[in-house]
């Protein structure tokens, strides 16, 4: 029998799952909306990866996004990981000598720099939304444009619009003006386009030394107006990877084989944890001024995992939550 | 017996064993507010103004949780800590920011702490503090005396390489066996700041705690004796007028040079003028240095998710690094 690794990617938007095999190729993979429910969703992954594949037979799993945790331990995950770090290992699967990554996706987005195989700087934007895929979804909206047109559009332009791009308030009041002025669409997309990179390469790009290859991962990438703009602002190629829109995905799976390799066994529940039974219980501590959210998941009748907790008198009274929850 | 308020922010952190010992030898007891909460944060946030940092939200919920509970809250005009030094506006203006902002308070002491020109003002102030409090010049002067020699207790510890909360803890004589950092850490981090934002535990989520957690050592400006402070310090083109910038500087520089560290956590707090120059200097000698830097700035918005996975992938960062130095395959 062959033997697959899985990998998750659980942000606050969308679900990745993508499986990987032995030889680092993708078999599978899956994008789902998060929904606010993350577990019905990976018990609702799984589901469809058994659906798709069969009863294979899975050999380690990671989680990584900002439900890596919950995630991590509702799979039993063999490694559970930063975006960040996720990333850069599976850019670096794609591209050994990658020098600069750069990453956005629907509600944030990344720079990692990385030197001789190593991370060596990075920056994350979760504030601004200017510099993310939600800003594009909105402005595609306002237009009445499809996103998935978004970017052909902004490749015809042949006479650029300039709009604010400092943050998404002004972009949005600028646009409206330049439409009101009666700059033709593709112009509008194209100088969004443009404001969307300038935003990024001052806020999340700022002060860091952008150095090619560059890789350009994340569910932007789609978008081949970014693209363009990018190298037009770098003056240089920006390589896309065939799955860029899972990457984060991909590296939590890599790192996921490399654990089982080392450790010999994987702590994977198996694919049948749809069939589990899970319950999630939020409660005010009441103990402290502090009057903490805990969070309380519950496997069956088990008490899996309480965090949320300033004090740790509620995660410590169990025994395998992990450190940084 | 009278009893006098200290809140548990800004100079706290460096100065508490001195207040504490000088007050309570001349016969007073003293209250410090609780540990920062969201209590607290959110009484500070209430009353403060809208622009102020952080920390200064936070003073002003410790000032609101003890204005009911003593006869007189203690919050000294530090102006100057050195020659020819200052401190940053927000803090020179501190009383008079929270007379304004608080209603209903008990007296305010506001001892002057002036040592810009020279150390005879500070004795006054000294005894001007006694004075108030009713007692007499030799009761004043003995208790300064003792409170001066725990002071120095207290940058002997630090010295040492104990982590300043820690050493607060063992003047709090609430923890006992405090682990002197041991040799076996895989990373040494230097966690830098002002000291009211890296030792408020709940104003910086944990940070020290979860990197020892992780089996890091840290180190903190403190810790870093006051000469090689100035001897670094001195480097820079243009002389450092702040006392707590020339802490950071000093410190940051010292540490980069002697090449005693893997990385740097900057922890600022979002509007803070006087950051927006430290953060840039010491950023740039760590980049120059080829030494991991990272900056963390917080607000009251910030989110604990967002701050773990910076903290955790830096510490990744460091760790491959490291790993990659002694020739063991690139990730894991
Ligand atoms: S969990 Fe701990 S810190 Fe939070 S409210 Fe309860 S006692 Fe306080
Ligand atoms: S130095 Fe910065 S953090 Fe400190 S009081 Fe001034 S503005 Fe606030």
């Amino acid at each position: 029998m062959k033997n697959f690794y899985m990998g998750i990617d659980v942000g606050s938007v969308s679900t990745n799952i993508v499986i990987l095999d032995e030889e680092n190729n993708i078999v599978w993979k899956k994008y789902l909306r998060t929904q606010g429910k993350p577990i019905d969703i990976l018990k609702e992954g799984l589901k469809e990866v058994r659906k798709e594949l069969g009863d294979i037979d899975i050999k380690g799993v990671g989680t990584t996004g900002s439900g890596r945790q919950l995630a991590g331990l509702i799979l039993g995950a063999d490694v559970v990981k930063n975006e960040i770090t996720c990333h850069a290992v599976s850019a670096l699967d794609f591209m050994p000598d990658i020098k600069t990554i750069i990453e956005i996706g629907g509600q944030d987005s990344k720079i990692i720099i990385i030197r001789d195989g190593i991370v060596v700087d990075f920056a994350m934007n979760t504030v601004c939304a200017a510099g993310t895929g939600s800003f594009l979804d909105r402005q595609a909206f306002r237009l009445g444009v499809g996103i998935e047109q978004f970017g052909k559009l902004a490749l015809k332009s042949d006479n650029p619009v300039r709009i604010a791009g400092r943050c998404a308030v002004f972009a949005e009041s600028d646009m409206i003006h330049k439409q009101q002025l009666g700059h033709n669409q593709e112009d509008i997309i194209w100088g969004l386009c443009q404001a969307l990179v300038r935003n990024y390469l001052n806020n999340v790009g700022k002060g860091k030394e952008i150095l090619g290859p560059i890789a350009f991962q994340g569910g932007v990438a789609a978008n081949e107006g970014i693209k363009r703009a990018f190298e037009d602002t770098l003056k240089q190629e920006v390589f896309i990877p065939k799955d860029f829109d899972v990457m984060g995905a991909v590296g939590v799976g890599l790192l996921a084989k490399a654990e089982v390799k080392r450790k010999k066994t994987t702590s994977f529940k198996g694919l049948n944890i749809s069939n589990i039974d899970y319950k999630v219980r939020g409660m005010e501590c009441n103990d402290c001024a502090n009057l903490c959210e805990v969070i309380e998941i519950q496997e069956g009748n088990n008490i899996l995992a309480r965090y949320g907790d300033k004090c740790g008198k509620w995660t410590n009274s169990i025994k395998d939550s992990s450190k940084l929850a | 017996m009278c009893k006098i308020g200290i809140p548990r922010g800004m100079f706290f952190y460096d100065y508490f064993p001195l207040w504490k010992e000088f007050f309570q030898e001349l016969g007073i007891e003293i209250i410090v507010s609780s540990k920062t909460n969201k209590e607290i944060l959110n009484l500070g946030i209430s009353s403060c103004v809208d622009e102020a940092c952080l920390p200064v939200k936070i003073f002003h919920g410790h000032v609101e949780y003890l204005k009911d509970k003593v006869d007189y809250i203690f919050i000294p005009r530090i102006m100057s800590i050195d020659r020819m030094e200052y401190c940053c506006p927000k803090v020179l203006g501190l009383p008079d920011m929270i007379r304004y902002s608080i209603g209903k308070l008990p007296p305010i002491i506001d001892t002057q702490i002036n040592l810009r020109k020279s150390n005879n003002k500070y004795k006054k102030s000294i005894y001007d503090t006694g004075k108030l409090l009713g007692k007499d010049f030799w009761e004043i002067k003995k208790a300064y005396k003792k409170a001066e020699k725990s002071y120095e207790r207290y940058i002997y510890l630090l010295n040492k390489g104990v982590v300043p909360i820690e050493a607060i803890k063992i003047y709090d004589k609430v923890f006992k066996d405090i682990n002197y950092s041991s040799e076996h850490n895989e990373l040494t981090i230097m966690v830098v700041g002002h000291s009211y934002s890296i030792y408020d535990e709940y104003l910086n989520m944990n940070l020290i705690s979860k990197l020892m957690s992780n089996n890091i050592k840290v180190i903190t400006p403190e810790m870093i004796n006051k000469e090689k402070i100035n001897r670094y310090s001195n480097k820079l083109p243009k002389r450092m007028f702040w006392t707590h910038g020339k802490r950071i500087v000093g410190s940051a520089f010292s540490l980069i040079e002697e090449q005693k560290i893997d990385g740097i956590i900057y922890l600022s707090s979002f509007g803070c003028g006087m950051d927006s120059v430290l953060v840039d200097l010491v950023e740039r000698k760590a980049i120059k240095a080829e030494i991991p830097f990272t900056l963390l700035t917080l607000d009251e918005q910030t989110g604990e998710a967002g701050v773990n996975t910076r903290i955790e992938a830096f510490i990744d960062m460091m760790k491959w690094r490291n790993r990659d130095e002694n020739n063991i395959s690139a990730f894991r």
